[in-house]
């Protein structure tokens, strides 16, 4: 039996994750990326190893995936994370045409094809709003951790109008906010529905074709999942390895490469 | 099969030739600028440099020096320069960096440019309009915008004879009439007709060469880059139109390109996907920006910047010399339009293009600081993408800025479109089989 | 003089009717309402009753030639909403009225038989483009001359008109004779001398009307058939000339920055608490001719050399004859203001490259100015209205 691995390596946090030849998840890890880069890549990886209790050499191929992809030194190949999260997502929900990943630093809107083909793609670029990291801001303005983030925004009723783009302002208009007597659950509810507003702006770019699979460390969020489900008007997909989908992807692409050089050299030919 | 002194001479000539001709004409600015010399300054869609030669006037493109500093990377010191004096981050980076230049006395990496002595600019960019304002005040000197009306709606260009082409001709002509008395007030120097049918006739030739040398681009493999040797030899069909020097300096370039056509002698050792460029180059990182497509077996085969940014020379319009103002009239009529067309009206442009260069992919890089060029760009690739299967990348950077130009973010997109490009490749290869 | 009421778009039925027989706080609250509304009812009635519309993008636009052919023109000017659909046709630097104004259309709040844009500047001449992309009719460019100084300009903006006239006539199904454009003319002279007469009254009496009233009071011209819009103006006019009330201590100021997206009501207002606006170049397409376009000649030439000969300025036309910088100094001096509120939209170029040159020549003459940008769309004022107010306060206490 031989296994393939991928290696995630976010702004925030690195993933690694490890499948079989059935493309079955058999282990994977969590570590915060932090200053040293290819440190991160390199504990994620051994964490992943021990999870699935393996070898270093029962892993034939590792594909880097993520915005430190180069820094995946033990890596074999890197794969942007743009194609991971669409194969992880197709992987995971076959009928999924369009992806949308929230991640730390930026949000990604790809669409698909049936085979899993990137059609087009699109990301936030200019500044935060809308990703992770906004929400982090929201999280520090409000004293609020962030796994509690979704719960409490769920109970909001009369959500504020969050007009800021910049991560910077979203703090101090937070703050305005609560100075003017807006409940905390109203205000982050505004927040999510701001950040879904800007995400489904960025999904339209690309078009929007059912099913939506949303992926990325932001997908654990419940209030997240729900303003989206609103705002696009349908369900979204979300798995509970939604943080793992980019990790999962750079691993079914090294997958692809073990089979193709088992493949009988004629048949190569012939690809 | 050609001898190999022909060979080692010929290929990449244009380039050295007009790294040459850019450096002699920066050479003969500052000789200018030191014997206190007033320059005409124009922009790249709608020069007249083929009238103001006649006047023997310097000829100074702001927009060409602007795009300098940040290809030399020094365009922030002049755009932090400009921001300090009241203009906004939110402003073409082009205008700052010339409103520096002209604080510093004129000075650039390249040399030292003269002072204005006329500005002359048409409207095919608003900003053009706005920044000679600027000089209006610096200086206090003649500024004079040639108006030239540009399609009104995709698809209904008017040619000579229908009343709204001619309405349009008569007020450009008009313009151009108005204008000779002007440079005649400002150099001291007479009008020559004879002079201007000489400097139309070398427009002429490099016209109808540029055109054939975008042409012979279709190619495979292709012959030279058209976003790095491109602005090659824009620089030339720009500083040099109208002059003898740009005439034989083009028919060289065909000569060149149909010696590599012949010899398929192409701009990459393995040409994996054609391309066409959509926008303005990312001149902070220019050669690196170039670099991150070729490292991957892509190759820019044509790009609209060739269209727009020559003024819409790409058509080869050939003036007739006997009617030289009518006639130089409907040339920039036709020609700044076209230009016009490649940065508004684009959809078929790009269509035929696809077809004409059988390309694989399409890149629109829309810019912070250019609206006019950029503001379309996404509605643009909807829907051409409607009417086209063909993958398209769309990123967005600035022609000046490096702070909103992201490396490794650029590098990112461009990895995935690559990858998109690939598995495209692969799918098709399986569906064949 | 005469006026028609009814056009020949063979609409006789009135499209703004709330304000009728109200008194005048109602009448103005009814306007308010209208320019805030980015439904905009007036024009789904126009169409509800059979007639159509030219939707123009500012500045400037001769609706005079639209409304000769009986077609109600329509001033896009953006709106308060969220560009849910436009967004995603656009780029990321630009300004917000561009994109709200495609998604009025493309949300279905407005519906059109043509559109039209001008070359003001480089965002907005790309939107014949967009505009043409996403919608059936026909979607063009007027090209407004840029060489003011030309002695041809003239013959060659009558002749654009022209070309406009014809294409208005397509989409009316009937000709548009000089009689018809006479007709217009006279209708429009009339609507721009009321205008002058509220704004002489901004000027005059700056406590009878508020910024905020004289605002709307404009801008609803740009939404209702130009008779409806007459009939409005010399009801109100009187009423707030018998509205009692006196001078306040507040600073006269003029207002430049408004030529093409507009600032949110609530930021008029709020510098109406403290300033009195006694010019601006709110809407300024407007009121961009400044006297009467004779009515005897070709309607059509006269039209444009109106334009040209007649007119105000802003940043987006170009004429020798105007540097802005004097115009500005001369309506500062023409309201008798003591400052300048010096404003752009954010993400627009024209605005804010003329920004320097304000500054400079108001500093070299020391009039005291206040320079700040904003966007439509904005919701808090909070930072700005503290540093209008402190600026105010300078003035006051100086």
């Amino acid at each position: 039996m031989a296994y393939a691995a991928g290696v995630d390596v976010g702004s925030t946090q690195t993933k690694a994750v490890i499948i079989d030849e059935q493309k079955r998840i058999v282990s994977r890890s969590l570590t915060e990326t932090g200053a040293n880069v290819i440190r991160a890549a390199e504990n994620a990886f051994a964490e992943a190893l021990a999870d699935g209790d393996l070898r270093e050499e029962e892993v034939e191929y590792v594909v880097g995936t993520g915005y430190g992809r180069y820094k995946v030194t033990f890596g074999n190949t890197q794969v942007t994370e743009i194609s991971c999260h669409g194969r992880g997502a197709v992987h995971m929900f076959p009928d999924t045409r369009t992806v949308v990943d929230m991640g730390g630093q930026d949000t990604k809107a790809i669409r698909v094809s049936p085979v899993g083909e990137i059609v087009d793609f699109c990301m936030n670029d200019k500044c935060a709003a809308g990703t992770g990291r906004f929400l982090g801001a929201a999280s520090a303005a409000l004293d609020i951790p962030l796994p509690d983030l979704g719960p409490t925004a769920l109970r909001g009723e009369r959500p504020v109008k969050i007009s800021t783009t910049c991560t910077v302002f979203a703090e101090s208009e937070v703050l305005s906010w609560l100075g003017k007597g807006k409940k905390i659950e109203d205000i982050l509810l505004g927040v999510h529905q701001s950040i879904a507003a800007r995400s489904a702006g960025l999904l339209r770019r690309v078009g929007i074709e059912d099913e939506v699979t949303f992926t990325g460390g932001v997908a654990k969020n419940t209030a997240m999942i729900a303003t989206l489900n609103d705002r696009l008007d349908l369900q979204v997909n979300v798995s509970d390895d939604s943080h793992y989908m980019g990790a999962l992807g750079a691993a079914l692409f090294a997958l692809d490469h073990i089979l193709a050089s088992r493949a009988p050299a004629k048949a190569r030919q012939d690809a | 099969m050609a001898d190999a002194t022909v060979d080692s001479t010929i290929v990449g000539r244009g380039n050295k030739d007009g790294a040459d001709l850019f450096r002699r004409w920066f050479e003969e600015l500052t000789a200018a600028a030191g014997e206190d010399r007033r320059g005409a300054y124009v922009f790249v869609m709608g020069s007249f440099c083929e009238l103001l030669q006649t006047f023997d006037l310097p000829i100074v493109f702001p927009e060409i020096n602007s795009l300098q500093t940040a290809v030399r990377r020094v365009a922030h010191e002049y755009l932090n320069e400009a921001e300090d004096y009241g203009y906004s981050p939110d402003i073409c980076g082009y205008v700052k960096a010339d409103v520096a230049t002209q604080l510093r006395g004129g000075e650039l990496p390249m040399g030292r440019i003269p002072k204005p002595g006329i500005a002359v600019y048409t409207n095919a960019c608003n900003t053009y309009i706005k920044w000679a304002e600027i000089w209006e005040r610096m200086y206090g000197i003649p500024t004079f915008v040639l108006d030239v009306p540009g399609t009104r709606a995709a698809g209904t260009q008017t040619w000579p004879g229908h009343p709204d082409f001619e309405n349009d001709r008569r007020y450009v002509a008009a313009q151009i009439r108005e204008l000779i008395p002007v440079l005649e007030r400002v150099t001291g120097i007479g009008f020559d007709v004879d002079k201007l049918r000489e400097t139309m006739g070398h427009a002429n030739t490099m016209g109808r060469a540029w055109q054939r040398v975008l042409e012979l681009n279709q190619s495979r493999p292709s012959l030279f880059n058209a976003l790095s040797d491109g602005t090659i030899y824009l620089g030339v069909a720009n500083g040099f139109r109208g002059t003898a020097e740009g005439a034989s300096y083009f028919e060289d370039l065909v000569e060149e390109m149909e010696f590599k056509a012949a010899e398929g002698i192409g701009t990459l050792t393995e040409e994996l996907y054609r391309l066409i460029f959509v926008g303005v180059p990312c001149y902070p990182i220019f050669r690196r920006f170039t670099e991150l497509f070729t490292e991957l077996g892509g190759t820019f085969v044509n790009s609209t910047y060739l269209w727009f940014a020559s003024g819409g020379s790409n058509v080869g319009f050939q003036y007739d010399l006997e009617d030289p103002i009518e006639s130089l009239a409907e040339g920039v009529l036709v020609s700044v339009r076209d230009a016009m067309d490649s940065m508004f009206f684009q959809t078929k442009i790009l269509a035929d293009m696809i077809d004409d260069f059988a390309a694989d992919g399409i890149v629109y890089h829309p810019i912070k600081s250019c609206r006019t060029v950029s503001t379309g760009l996404a509605d643009n690739r909807r829907s051409l993408m409607e009417e086209r299967d063909i993958p398209s990348l769309f990123i967005e950077s600035d022609m000046m800025d490096k702070r909103v130009v992201s490396e490794a973010q650029l590098k990112n997109r461009i990895d995935a479109f690559f990858e998109g490009l690939e598995s495209r490749r692969q799918q098709a290869a399986i569906r064949q089989k | 003089m005469t006026v028609k009421v009814s056009v020949d778009s063979g609409i006789t039925e009135e499209v703004f009717t709330e304000w009728r027989d109200q008194p005048l706080d109602e009448i103005l609250y009814h306007c308010r309402e209208l320019v805030e509304d980015p439904d905009y009812p007036t024009a789904r009635r126009w169409r509800d009753a059979g007639g159509k519309i030219v939707g123009h993008f500012q500045v400037y636009f001769p609706e005079e030639i639209a409304h000769a052919a009986g077609l109600l023109p329509l001033k896009l000017r953006g709106a308060t909403l969220e560009a849910t659909q436009a967004d995603s046709r656009f780029g990321s630097y630009l300004c917000s009225i561009l994109k709200t104004s495609l998604e009025l259309a493309l949300s279905g709040r407005i519906e059109l038989e043509m559109f039209v844009t001008h070359p003001i500047c480089d965002a907005a001449r790309n939107l014949a483009a967009v505009w043409g992309r996403n919608f059936p009719y026909p979607c063009q460019i007027l090209y407004l001359p840029q060489n003011a100084n030309s002695p041809h300009a003239a013959e060659y903006l009558r002749g654009e008109y022209d070309r406009v006239r014809r294409a208005v006539e397509e989409i009316a199904g009937r000709p548009v004779t000089e009689d018809d454009l006479r007709h217009s003319l006279e209708v429009f002279n009339e609507n721009r001398a009321l205008l002058r007469d509220l704004y002489a009254m901004k000027r005059d009496t700056p406590w009878q009307v508020s910024a905020e009233d004289a605002y709307v009071l404009t801008a609803v011209g740009g939404m209702i058939p130009r008779e409806e819009h007459n009939e409005l103006l010399r009801t109100v006019l009187p009423l707030l000339r018998e509205r009692p009330g006196k001078a306040q201590d507040r600073i006269r100021v003029v207002f430049e920055g408004g030529f093409c997206e507009q600032p949110p009501l609530d930021l008029i207002r709020a510098i109406g608490r403290s300033c009195y606006v006694v010019d601006d170049d709110f809407l300024i397409g407007l009121r961009w001719i400044l006297g009467d376009v004779p009515l005897d000649g070709d309607p059509l030439l006269s039209l444009a050399t109106a334009y040209l000969e007649d007119s105000s300025y802003s940043p987006v036309q170009h004429d020798l004859r105007k540097p802005k910088e004097e115009k500005l100094l001369e309506r500062i001096a023409g309201a008798n203001a003591q400052a300048a509120i010096v404003t752009a939209a954010k993400m627009c170029e024209p605005g804010l490259e003329e920004q320097v040159a304000y500054t400079r020549a108001l500093d070299r003459e020391n009039v005291p100015y206040f320079v700040s940008e904003f966007e439509e769309n904005m919701t808090s004022f909070d930072h700005l209205e503290i540093q209008l107010e402190t600026f105010v306060e300078n003035l006051l206490f100086e």
